[in-house]
């Protein structure tokens, strides 16, 4: 496992992602903008591949969906998972997909044991396609629906053991989750079992501008907020380094403000004491 | 009740009619932001593989076009890189545009952008390749990424008067009448140029199969050779 910190490829930084040579420098990519017959954004890829590694993250698979994923879709994520050998292939808790609408989204659902089974069903299909286990990933969460049977953790945690998938835990969603919904982020994270979670995703929030100032909006449009670097270092204390990626999608820097923050990420994972150790 | 199905169902729906005022406020906040980033996503997609007309309507304007696009016929699948399919025909029977009708054909244009850039590789065909004699019976093969139409308004100028490489006041220079466009991609960026409109009936000739002999008729009266090097040049053969 490459336990160092990497970031979100974004094409605009091209030029000094090839000539970057930052030990333990790994990139992430959404699967969805790659799986296209051919173009100079595959090659783009191709090159960065050659270079360093790459995770594959994907937005669409809607494993919490009841129809199961698109043969279609698998087909294509298999065929870029064979070709790009990444460290790690993932996708979330969350569906996307109804009435033939996909929705760009990550929609919640009530943790039913139902819907468990649901889910187990869905990410088997797509670890038999990919021929590897995949990791899933907690969302944002904007409202605590009725209905649920399961906590959170206790979902992926269960998830994880039907299925033999490991966990994305991403920190600032868990965060966001709590402050919106109302219960300790750090409480939540203590119960995830740390030997299923196989990367961290570390991103920026903001408040809802509109609607509730109160409500926090996983935007990827601002720097790593300070207390879900708390919740970080907490985590890592205990579970010990696992790779650990800086998401920014929205009002995107420099690369070199963003190797700063990654570097942040980076030193952390380096001087990982564990507090059960 | 809370049946994954019928939730989904009613969840989806809700985002879908825009309820502004569900029982439930927390719930409505909720279904709120899904629906807003739900229609931003595609709305960025758009913005993203429709620039030029994004530039020419100005930022306001295409806002609410595009998102009046993104509710009538909303993505159905997750590569939103290839989201637009369509847009040009919206745009025909949007109303705040009517007076742009040159519009559609901008929209068209940056459609086949966006399938030449994302389409198969294949190596194009070149001068070299076609060196020696050329049998009359020999089928040229159109290269994944070729696109082309014909149009009553400058579409390959207008798309060219856009791009990074172009002035500051090239679309002031854009001549008004037709032009047939040829969108091709034959290395790493995607080439709009204006063709010989006769070019259009041997370029779906030589999609149809026909042989170079059958498909070079449709040539006839125009500058044969300055037609089939503009073709070739362009890397529109594979």
């Amino acid at each position: 496992m490459t336990c160092t910190a990497g970031l979100g490829l974004k094409t605009q930084h091209l030029d000094e992602i090839l000539t970057s040579r930052d030990p333990g420098l790994w990139f992430e990519v959404h699967a969805e903008n790659y799986m296209v017959d051919g173009g100079p954004r595959l090659a783009a890829l191709a090159a960065v591949r050659d270079r360093h590694p790459i995770s594959i993250h994907s937005v669409g698979l809607s494993l919490a969906s009841v129809e199961p994923p698109d043969p279609a879709s698998l087909r294509r994520l298999a065929d870029l998972v064979a070709r790009f050998e990444p460290i790690a292939v993932s996708d979330h808790l969350a569906w996307q997909k109804w009435n033939g609408v996909h929705h760009a989204d990550f929609l919640p659902f009530p943790r039913t044991r139902a819907a468990l089974e649901t889910v187990a069903d869905n990410v088997q299909r797509v670890q038999e396609a990919l021929s590897r286990p995949i990791l899933v990933e907690n969302p944002s969460l904007y409202v605590d629906l009725p209905g649920h049977e399961l906590s959170e953790a206790v979902f992926l945690t269960e998830l994880a053991r039907r299925t033999g998938c490991g966990l994305l835990l991403d920190v600032n969603n868990l965060y966001i989750s709590a402050s919106n919904i109302g219960f300790s982020a750090a409480a939540a994270l203590d119960l995830i079992p740390g030997d299923a979670i196989g990367e961290i995703h570390l991103a920026g929030h903001d408040a809802d501008p509109a609607l509730d100032s109160r409500l926090l909006i996983d935007t990827h449009g601002t720097a790593v907020a300070e207390p879900v670097w708390e919740l970080y270092e907490r985590l890592i204390a205990r579970i010990g380094p696992r790779p650990t990626l800086i998401e920014r999608d929205d009002r995107i820097p420099a690369f070199a403000t963003l190797m700063t923050e990654r570097a942040r990420a980076h030193n952390l994972l380096g001087r990982v004491v564990l507090t059960d150790a | 009740m809370h049946d994954l199905a019928a939730f989904q169902r009613a969840f989806g729906a809700a985002i879908a009619r825009n309820d502004q005022s569900p029982r439930d406020r927390a719930l409505g906040r909720a279904l709120a932001i899904h629906r807003n980033t739900s229609a931003k996503a595609g709305q960025d997609a758009l913005a993203d593989n429709f620039p030029v007309v994004r530039a020419l309507t100005g930022e306001q304007a295409f806002v609410a076009c595009a998102a009046a696009f993104v509710e009538a016929d909303p993505p159905r699948e997750a590569r939103l890189c290839l989201y637009g399919e369509g847009f040009d025909a919206f745009l025909t029977r949007y109303a705040p545009f009517a007076q742009l009708p040159w519009l559609t054909d901008v929209a068209w244009l940056e459609r086949c952008v966006v399938e030449a850039l994302f389409a198969a590789d294949a190596r194009a065909l070149n001068g070299g390749d076609l060196a020696g004699a050329i049998e009359t019976s020999a089928v040229l093969r159109l290269h994944p990424a070729t696109r082309f139409g014909a149009f009553r308004s400058p579409v390959a100028s207008i798309w060219r008067a856009h791009q990074p490489d172009a002035g500051e006041d090239a679309l002031d220079h854009v001549g008004w009448r037709p032009e047939a466009a040829l969108v091709t991609r034959p290395l790493a960026e995607v080439l709009v140029t204006e063709i010989d409109p006769r070019a259009i009936a041997f370029l779906h000739a030589c999609a149809a199969g026909k042989p170079l002999g059958v498909a070079v008729e449709t040539l006839a009266g125009g500058e044969v050779a300055d037609i089939f090097s503009t073709l070739i040049t362009a890397g529109a053969f594979a």
